[in-house]
């Protein structure tokens, strides 16, 4: 389905728009207070892109030698070319160390691999210990947000999750209860585990370790209490240096929620006594997306869910509209490059407003990525008829002054004088709930003409 | 072809030209913070709570007073040892650190404009003590705070082992965005200063 018919099933319930949109423009508005705060934030902003333009530029050479570092450090590095090597890799890691059940925390790449169910289908038990991940796990729904992955449930829809699936006592939604219970069921996965894995937010090429953030402090439950750990990381998740943490860090949290960082912020480098970690490099599409000029700074992302707290098509469509692992203004510049059929409609729900560009913290130039997949898609996959039809008609009105001054005195007219019901009428999108403007009398060219000669007049 | 060489070929041959790797200048991030007061300040906005002391052993008085009913009791601090109801040394495994009610560790690194406090195997003898545990308390002395993250790292050449930036008790909102303190780590966190 298209990204716009997936919208308008979310769009159903209007109340829930209307939440939805409201609680994502609120973290919007806590991350500009909280970068308000800090002194030079676009210059900030202007390290954290040149850092992951420069390392893009050298990655492979930051590859070799985090991994050489790691494997001083005794930890095991792996390398996956797509999802599915990834996912043997895993299950091969697991059945070695007899592992049978396993907590994991976020990992978005986990998403993109379908990693839960190729695990459950061999048997193993796979339990998501974000509490947002857990709701969604529960429900068997993919996340909605990479930050927020629950932002599309209301308290009650989890209550009665909760009560279905954790035998929790009705309680009218209410979140302290909900997520103390949570905290004890997921309590007893962590103890019970066989092995943890965890996403990785950087890889520090000069030292060989990586860094974890999380709110919850799921990952370090589970890294520290299971005797395996398996992190699991794309290629562009590297950076050169430790000192580098110091920008990221500082972006991240801020651009996410408006924290000034995470709860924690977890430095793993060496493996505990006794215990075994893993890193697994994935490339899934990423060097492809690497050979294209126009959208290779899409890999710059640091997975913070801004452009999606600022963007209004997202706000109003939900993330399950996107019907791809990372939703948003940045999931539809990453989608197409792979599979420009599947996700052909994606760039299209944008207004091109330029709010995501604006927000992100390593200055991807999201909405010109945007525009130019659209310049790809309409000439490589089939457009409606309509749309095709429309878009030359209007090409070739606006090729001609004469002829646009006609068609706009008609259109002025129009929403002037006709019924509303006719200005509404089903060939026009733009009267679907909501009514147009009513048409000038006379056309700015009108206007600025008789303004130059009132001027003259009175000169 | 293995995939590691196979991934590493192709990134090599889509790669751009190299870029140069812009230097970070920290002066230019300075806006002149009051460090403790910014500290303190911030701290309380991650959820977490500020208390000023002299010695460690006011930290366990002061301790004793704000958790009466603990049972299980840790803490890694010089001469306080008679605090500890836990001898981990009769510890198998973190597992059965499942009850602990509070822990009490020393750091030598902490951040002002974030309230995050710094902990690592230096002063960890399990890495899973201060996620386990119910409350958390923090000692940290005021000259090793620092103002930004950019000074933190220069202080940090090794992180060891592991080693974890703490900002606050954790934390979810992750039901209808509504902030509830006390996810899967510490329900509290106490910082101490001296």
């Amino acid at each position: 389905m298209s990204h716009s018919q997936l919208a308008s099933i979310f769009n159903k319930d209007e109340k829930k728009v209307d939440w939805h949109d409201k609680a994502l423009w609120f973290v919007r508005h806590k991350r500009d207070k909280s970068v308000h705060e800090v002194k030079n934030w676009e210059e900030l902003r202007n390290l954290g892109h040149g850092i992951k333009a420069h390392m893009l530029s050298n990655l492979d050479v930051y590859l070799k030698e985090f991994e050489a570092n790691a494997n001083k450090n005794g930890v095991e590095v792996h390398w996956a070319a797509n999802a599915e090597e990834h996912n043997q890799i895993v299950l091969k890691i697991l059945q070695e160390n007899n592992a049978k059940k396993i907590v994991k925390s976020k990992s978005m790449l986990t998403e993109e691999c379908h990693l839960n169910p190729y695990l459950e289908a061999e048997g193993l038990e796979v339990i998501d210990t974000d509490l947002g991940e857990r709701i969604v796990q529960l429900a068997k729904e993919p996340p909605s947000h990479i930050v927020l992955p629950a932002i599309h449930k209301n308290r009650h829809e989890v209550d009665e999750l909760f009560q279905e699936h954790l035998g929790t006592k009705p309680c009218d939604g209410d979140p302290q209860y909900l997520t103390g219970e949570a905290r004890k069921h997921l309590r007893q996965k962590f103890i019970e585990a066989d092995a943890a894995l965890t996403g990785v937010n950087f890889a520090i090429a000069e030292t060989g370790g990586f860094v974890v953030c999380t709110n919850e402090g799921n990952a370090d439950m589970g890294a520290h209490l299971a005797p395996v750990h398996i992190a699991c990381m794309g290629v562009e998740k590297i950076i050169p240096r430790q000192e580098h943490l110091g920008v990221f860090l500082r972006l991240l949290a801020r651009s996410a929620t408006g924290q000034p960082v995470t709860t924690y912020s977890s430095h793993f480098k060496k493996p505990a006594d006794g215990k075994k970690m893993h890193i697994i490099i994935v490339d899934n599409g990423r060097s492809e997306q690497l050979s294209r000029p126009d959208f290779r700074a899409s890999l710059h992302c640091i997975r913070c869910g801004a452009c999606m707290n600022t963007c209004p098509i997202y706000r109003r469509s939900g993330g399950h509209s996107y019907d791809a692992t990372i939703p948003g203004p940045i999931g539809s510049i990453l989608s197409p490059g792979k599979d420009l059929k599947q996700y052909s409609t994606l760039p299209f729900a944008s207004t091109l407003c330029g709010s995501c560009s604006d927000v992100c913290p390593v200055k991807i130039d999201i909405h010109a990525q945007l525009y130019k997949w659209r310049q790809i898609i309409t000439k490589e996959t089939p457009q409606p008829f309509i749309k095709k039809k429309s878009m030359e008609i209007m090409g070739s009105i606006f090729a001609k002054p004469s002829q646009f001054e006609t068609v706009g005195k008609i259109a002025r007219w129009s929403l002037r004088s006709l019924p509303k019901s006719m200005i509404n009428s089903k060939p026009n999108a733009w009267g679907k709930a909501r009514d147009l403007p009513l048409g000038p009398k006379e056309s700015f060219d009108d206007w600025y003409k008789n303004r130059e000669a009132n001027k003259t007049k009175n000169d | 072809m293995s995939s590691r060489d196979h991934i590493l070929n192709r990134i090599n041959a889509n790669k751009p030209e190299l870029l140069t790797l812009p230097n970070i200048d920290a002066s230019i991030f300075d806006a002149g913070l009051n460090v403790m007061a910014e500290f303190i300040k911030k701290v309380e906005v991650v959820g977490g709570n500020v208390l000023e002391t002299t010695s460690n052993d006011a930290v366990i008085s002061k301790v004793e007073t704000i958790f009466p009913d603990a049972q299980i009791k840790y803490s890694t601090i010089a001469g306080t040892e008679a605090f500890n109801t836990l001898d981990l040394t009769t510890i198998k495994k973190s597992q059965d650190l499942e009850d602990l009610d509070i822990l009490i560790i020393e750091s030598d690194l902490a951040v002002a404009e974030n309230g995050a406090v710094w902990v690592s195997d230096k002063q960890l003898p399990l890495r899973v003590l201060p996620f386990i545990t119910k409350h958390l308390v923090l000692v940290v002395s005021k000259e090793n705070v620092v103002p930004y993250m950019h000074q933190a790292y220069e202080k940090l050449s090794d992180t060891s082992g592991f080693g974890v930036f703490i900002a606050g008790p954790s934390k979810t909102a992750d039901i209808e965005q509504s902030l509830v303190i006390g996810a899967h780590g510490a329900l509290s966190l106490t910082i101490f200063v001296k």
